[in-house]
């Protein structure tokens, strides 16, 4: 079930576009990557998707309701981390907390027991009636997420969630992210870390100013342009003969394996066939698959702002 | 988006517990106020305490050439001062809230706390009644204090003098009772009017302090004899101030349009 569809979503601010003609869904309970550099549009796209922002030209839907309609409604059914926590330092915890709950109509005890489950496991349990000014860096994090999931959101838009996190604190957030996941809600996660990225999300958008690619991380990771393949006997030699019959296309070889470059014009099957043409015997041809932080530089370096 | 009173009430108890918190904010609302109740009891007790002083009369015959020889100078300078002074204190229910609706308004900039509460379920006019809320009802609450606190002193005072309490009197009932809120939400209005629009709580609380150099300006010609000062100058003054606060509260939900305060702040 889709819980979020964009539709040639754009933005423009005067004459300067934001965000240009983005297309992709996310489905229940799947944690979706937004990757891109400072300034790509990640914020820009989570505030129209949350109601912030109007778009300028085409839309999107948040669990069935229209970015730009019913805004209430939107914001009743979605959360929102930002990247600063946004809390009231000289307010406690408690009472930070509190506040959201009322603005949602649901301060009561059942809602504050189950406030306080969630400061219990992120280790915030006993720090009720600390100002939130006297906290860490990582446990205002941790309270802002907090304070994002008091309203029981079935979508959540998490800004470099672990930003400033120590490795336990973000291990505990990113478990958390993986088990909300698991109950069912939709979780937009914006981050610049890659590993957090392969390790949490089932797909990724990756965007600067537009769409540059979208898919699983495997698949991503596949936009090599290389491919991998098993050869019988010396991979050198095989090599050299793909030479001679599909000329520009680099290789490396190592042992039986061989990777060769695709130029362009050339794909998998051509080489393939060149090789099999010289009498190479193939036992396995495979994408190339290379870290999700090479694609990602590769896609934001060759993707022109619009 | 339908106004839900919840949610304004929801932000009024958030700022109280802020205001409450912030000592620095509490003194500074608390100074002006000493001020505009010590001064004029100060004023009244040199009255008192020389009665007879020539210059006394001389003062009260410009501003009544027909004062007649009998009639206490003293008493008639007291009676004066108590119907200028109103003009200056007024000036309380004007600036309190200037203070407050600066930093809670601009402040939410300046904190970065905007964008989580603009992502909450809360429209522009709820946020406005309750920051509004949060900034006049302590505005009207410091002024009546003051003015109970006003009442007992200028009486105290003037008591060997008048041989019985001059206050309260009509004028000063009415202007507390109903000018000086009127006052509060005209400062108010300013204050959140200018703070949506500079974004920063201390030019935001400089910009809105202009606000008072009009009225300084009005009570100056009132010492200076122009302007002669009453209840019904005092009712026209807050039917004009009405007017103005009905301008401020619609333009200020106006200007708190989810789009434009993401846009120019967050």
């Amino acid at each position: 079930m889709r819980r979020i569809e964009v539709r040639g979503l754009s933005k423009r601010f005067g004459g300067r576009t934001a965000v240009e003609d983005l297309d992709f869904e996310v489905g229940e309970g799947e944690v979706f990557g937004l990757l891109g550099p400072n300034g790509a549009g990640k914020t820009t796209t989570v505030r129209m998707l949350t109601g912030l922002l109007r778009p300028t030209s085409g839309g999107a839907t948040v669990c069935g309701v229209s970015v730009d309609g019913d805004g209430e409604l939107l914001r009743q059914r979605v959360g929102l981390l930002t990247e600063q926590p946004g809390l009231y330092d000289r307010l406690t915890t408690r009472e930070n907390l509190r506040f959201f709950l009322k603005l949602h109509h649901r301060d009561t005890a059942p809602a504050w027991e189950e406030a306080r489950g969630w400061m219990e496991r992120f280790g915030l349990g006993g720090r009720e009636n600390e100002p939130c000014g006297a906290l860490s860096k990582g446990m205002r994090q941790k309270l802002a997420l907090v304070r994002a999931l008091l309203h029981r959101p079935e979508v959540l838009f998490l800004d470099e969630p672990t930003s400033g996190l120590d490795p336990e604190a973000a291990r505990t957030v990113r478990d958390a992210v993986a088990e909300l996941a698991g109950e069912g809600r939709t979780i937009v996660l914006c981050s610049h870390n890659m590993s957090e990225v392969e390790r949490l999300c089932g797909r990724v958008a990756v965007v600067k100013g537009r769409l540059l690619a979208v898919g699983t991380v495997p698949e991503l990771r596949r936009q090599s342009g290389a491919v991998e393949l098993q050869v019988q006997g010396a991979a050198a030699n095989a090599g050299l003969a793909l030479d001679r019959a599909l000329p520009g296309c680099p290789w490396s070889a190592d042992g039986h394996r061989l990777r060769v470059t695709l130029r362009e014009g050339v794909e998998i099957p051509d080489v393939v066939a060149a090789l099999v043409q010289t009498g190479v015997r193939i036992h396995a041809a495979v994408p190339a698959q290379r870290a999700l932080e090479d694609v990602y530089l590769e896609l934001t370096r060759a993707g022109a702002e619009p | 988006m339908s106004f839900r009173a919840h949610r304004a009430m929801a932000v009024a108890w958030k700022e109280a517990l802020d205001l409450k918190k912030n000592p620095g904010l509490l003194a500074s609302m608390l100074a002006l106020p000493a001020a505009l109740v010590l001064v004029p009891v100060g004023i009244i007790w040199s009255y008192v305490h020389s009665p007879d002083d020539v210059s006394l009369r001389t003062i009260a015959l410009y501003y009544d050439p027909s004062l007649p020889l009998h009639a206490s100078a003293a008493r008639f300078l007291v009676e004066k001062l108590l119907a200028d002074w109103f003009g200056l204190f007024l000036l309380m229910p004007v600036f309190t809230p200037i203070l407050i609706s600066s930093q809670s308004v601009a402040g939410e900039k300046e904190r970065r706390t905007l964008e989580p509460l603009l992502a909450a379920p809360l429209g522009p006019a709820e946020l406005v009644a309750g920051k509004s809320l949060a900034a006049v009802v302590p505005a009207v609450a410091i002024s009546w204090l003051a003015f109970g606190l006003f009442v007992v002193l200028v009486d105290a005072v003037a008591w060997p003098l008048v041989d019985g309490p001059v206050l309260p009197n009509a004028m000063w009932l009415f202007g507390v009772g109903v000018v000086a809120p009127l006052f509060a939400f005209l400062g108010n209005g300013i204050a959140v009017l200018v703070s949506a629009r500079v974004g920063e709580s201390r030019l935001a609380q400089q910009l809105s302090a202009l606000v008072v150099l009009p009225l300084m300006g009005l009570v100056g010609a009132q010492l200076a004899g122009w302007i002669r000062a009453g209840t019904g100058y005092y009712a026209l003054q807050g039917a004009v101030v009405l007017v103005l606060d009905i301008l401020l509260v619609a333009a200020s939900v106006r200007l708190f349009d989810r789009e434009r305060l993401v846009s120019r702040w967050v």
